[in-house]
C-alpha cells in the first residue's frame, strides 16, 4: 500500500475540522434551540446551506474568501505569517464547513429535548449560566451532541470536493486520502486506492461504533 | 395576611400573561402554609413563577423577609440564583442523569463536602428518602420522586418555599401522606409555603389560608373550609382528606384485637390491630362523616373511641353541617344532616364527644414500598 502519509493527514484535517464544528456550531445550536429573535430561521437557513450546495461550489466562494487577495486571507496570512489556502488548515476549514450542517441539525436538536423547566430549576437551586450548562443542559443533551459529532467527522474525512478547491492536491502536503485514492485511481493503481478506502472505512465505522455506544441512555436503569 | 405579625412575604404585582389575562394580586404571608387556589387559567403556576423570578413581571414589589427582591419602581431586581427561594413542581423536575443523592445535594454547590452531606442526611430525613439515595428518578414511583423533589429544595435552607401544584398525579394515599408532610416540615422549620392547587380536598387538608384566586384577581382570602363553604358543593364533600392525624402505635390490645395510638397532642385512639412494634409512627385519617357526635359519654356502644372535644365553628350547607371540633389539641372536621345538628344544639362552644369506631380509623402509608416514614 505504501505511503500512509494521505491517511494521517485525513485524521488530522477531519479532526480539526470536527473541533472547529463543534467550537462554532455548538454555541450556535444552542442559541437556535433557545433563542427567540428575529431572523432565527434566516439565519438557521445560511447555516444549512453547506448541505444543499454543490462542494466545489462552497469550495469556490471559501477560496474567495480565504485567498490572499481577499480582505479575509490577506488578514490571516498578516496575523498567523501564513495562508490557509493551499495548505492544509484549508483543508480543514473547508471540510469543516461542508461538515457543519451535520453537526448543527442533530446537536440543534439535541439541546431541544432538553427541557427548559429543568435548567430553571437548577438556576433556581443557584446555579450559575455557565454551571447550568455544564450540569444539565450537556449531561442531557450528550446523546445528540456525540452524534453530531460522528457524522461531522465522517463527513470532514470524506470530504473532497471543497479541500480540492481550497487546498488543492499537493502530494506530501494538501492530499488527503480523498484525494489520494482519487489520484491512486487514475493512475490504475488499484492496491493503494484500495488499502486508503479500507483504512477510512475502519476509521468511519469505528467511529460510528464508539457514538452508538457512548449514546445509550443516561439515567434509566440503577 | 391574617394575625401574623410580621409578614415574611410581601406581594404587589401586575403582570400582563396574555390578552385575556392580566395578574393583578396584593397579598402578604407569614411563617404559615398559604394555599393559592383557583381553576385552570387562573395566574396561579404564573404567580409562583414572578415571585420565585423565573419571569420578570411588569411591575409591582416583592419582599421577603424584609429584602426587596424586585421592585419596579426602584429598578432593583434580585437574581433568582440569590432569593432563597426553594421550589416543587408537578412534573417534579428531578434530574434524570443524576442519583437522588446528587439531585438533593445539586443546591449545595461550593458547600464543603462534609457539611453538604449533612444536609443532604438531614433534608433526605425530613422527606423519608434515606433509603433511595443512590437510586436514579426513572426507578422511583410518582411520590417518592415527589419526596426527593421536596428534599433537593428544602436542602439548602430556602426562606420560602414555591409549592406549584406538586401532588396533583398522585393518588389519594400518598397525596395524603406528603400533605402531612409538607404540614410537619412547615410546623417544625416554621417556613413559609405557598402551594398551589386546583384540589379543594387538598386546599382544606393545607389549612393556613387561602387565597381564592379568579381571572387573575385574588376573589377572597381567609381559611379553605370558609371560603370553600360558600362554594356550591359542601366542604367536606371534598375533603376525604379532612382528619388526617400523626400518631405513635403505643400498644396492643390483644383482649380487643386492636392497637392503641397516641395522637401528636395526647390523644389515645383504638384503631384495628397493626402488626408493627410499638413506637412506629403512624398517618390516621377519619372521614368526616364516619364520626358520630353526642353531648354526652354514651355507655353501651360498640364504637371503642370517646373523644370529648369543644365545637368551634360550624358551617351549614343545605341539609348538610359541617363542624369543626377542637379535641386534645387537633381539629376535628366532622359532617352532620343538618336537622341533627340543630336538634343535639350543635354550636360554637358546645362541648360534644366525638365517638369513632376503630374500623373508621385508617392508617395511611407514605407509599407502599416505604410503609413507614420516620
Amino acid at each position: 500500500m505504501g505511503d500512509l502519509g494521505p491517511f494521517w493527514l485525513s485524521l488530522r484535517v477531519a479532526s480539526v475540522a470536527t473541533l472547529l464544528d463543534v467550537a462554532l456550531g455548538g454555541p450556535l445550536a444552542l442559541v437556535l434551540a433557545r433563542g427567540r429573535f428575529h431572523g432565527k430561521s434566516l439565519m438557521a437557513g445560511v447555516l444549512m446551506l453547506p448541505l444543499v450546495l454543490p462542494p466545489t461550489v462552497l469550495g469556490y466562494l471559501l477560496l474567495m474568501l480565504l485567498g490572499r487577495r481577499s480582505p479575509v486571507g490577506g488578514w490571516i496570512e498578516h496575523a498567523f505569517g501564513g495562508a490557509l489556502v493551499f495548505h492544509w488548515t484549508g483543508a480543514a476549514v473547508a471540510a469543516a464547513v461542508a461538515a457543519f450542517p451535520l453537526f448543527l441539525i442533530p446537536a440543534r436538536s439535541a439541546f431541544e429535548t432538553v427541557d427548559p423547566m429543568l435548567e430553571d430549576a437548577a438556576r433556581l437551586l443557584g446555579r450559575h449560566e455557565f454551571s447550568v450548562l455544564w450540569s444539565v443542559t450537556l449531561p442531557l443533551a450528550w446523546r445528540g451532541l456525540v452524534a453530531g459529532v460522528v457524522l461531522a467527522f465522517a463527513r470532514a474525512l470524506g470530504d473532497f470536493g471543497a479541500t480540492l478547491m481550497v487546498a488543492g492536491d499537493i502530494p506530501g502536503r494538501t492530499q488527503t486520502a480523498a484525494l489520494a485514492i482519487y489520484d491512486a485511481v487514475q493512475a490504475g493503481d488499484n492496491a493503494r486506492a484500495g488499502g486508503l478506502a479500507v483504512l477510512i472505512s475502519i476509521v468511519s465505522i469505528a467511529a460510528l461504533m464508539v457514538a452508538q455506544f457512548r449514546g445509550r441512555p443516561r439515567g434509566a436503569g440503577a | 395576611m391574617n394575625a401574623s405579625p410580621a409578614p415574611t412575604l410581601e406581594v404587589d404585582l401586575e403582570h400582563r400573561v396574555s390578552a385575556s389575562l392580566t395578574l393583578k394580586i396584593a397579598f402578604a404571608l407569614g411563617r404559615e402554609i398559604g394555599v393559592v387556589f383557583g381553576g385552570s387559567g387562573a395566574g396561579k403556576s404564573t404567580l409562583l413563577r414572578l415571585i420565585a423570578g423565573l419571569v420578570r413581571p411588569d411591575s409591582g414589589r416583592i419582599v421577603l423577609d424584609g429584602e426587596v427582591l424586585f421592585d419596579s419602581r426602584a429598578r432593583r431586581g434580585v437574581s433568582l440564583r440569590r432569593r432563597g427561594i426553594g421550589m416543587i413542581y408537578q412534573d417534579d423536575l428531578l434530574f434524570p442523569h443524576l442519583s437522588v443523592r446528587e439531585n438533593i445535594a445539586f443546591g449545595l454547590h461550593g458547600m464543603r463536602s462534609g457539611l453538604a452531606a449533612d444536609r443532604v442526611a438531614e433534608a433526605a430525613a425530613a422527606c423519608g428518602v434515606e433509603r433511595l439515595l443512590d437510586r436514579r428518578p426513572a426507578t422511583l414511583s410518582g411520590g417518592e420522586r415527589q419526596r426527593v423533589g421536596l428534599a433537593r429544595a428544602l436542602a439548602p435552607g430556602p426562606r420560602l418555599l414555591l409549592c406549584d401544584e406538586p401532588f396533583s398525579a398522585l393518588d389519594m394515599g400518598r397525596r395524603n401522606a406528603l400533605v402531612v408532610r409538607l404540614l410537619d416540615i412547615q410546623r417544625s422549620r416554621g417556613l413559609p409555603i405557598l402551594h398551589v392547587t386546583h384540589s379543594p380536598a387538598e386546599a382544606v387538608a393545607l389549612g393556613g389560608t387561602m387565597l381564592l384566586l379568579e381571572q387573575g384577581r385574588i376573589a377572597a382570602v381567609g381559611p379553605p373550609i370558609e371560603l370553600l363553604a360558600g362554594q356550591k358543593r359542601p366542604a367536606v364533600a371534598w375533603s376525604p382528606l379532612a382528619n388526617v392525624f400523626h400518631a405513635v402505635l403505643d400498644s396492643q390490645l390483644p383482649d380487643q384485637g386492636g392497637s392503641r395510638l397516641a395522637l401528636d397532642g395526647g390523644l389515645a385512639l383504638v384503631v384495628p390491630r397493626l402488626d408493627r412494634p410499638a413506637g412506629s409512627p403512624v398517618l390516621v385519617q377519619i372521614r368526616a362523616d364516619d364520626i358520630l357526635l353526642a353531648r354526652g359519654a354514651v355507655s353501651g356502644i360498640s364504637a371503642r373511641n370517646q373523644i370529648e372535644g369543644v365545637v368551634e365553628r360550624v358551617i351549614t350547607h343545605g341539609h348538610e353541617v359541617e363542624v369543626v371540633i377542637g379535641a386534645g389539641g387537633r381539629t376535628f372536621l366532622v359532617s352532620l344532616v343538618a336537622a341533627a345538628a340543630r336538634q343535639l344544639e350543635i354550636a360554637p362552644g358546645a362541648a360534644v364527644v366525638l365517638i369513632i369506631k376503630a374500623r373508621s380509623c385508617r392508617v395511611l402509608d407514605d407509599d407502599e414500598s416505604s410503609p413507614a416514614p420516620s
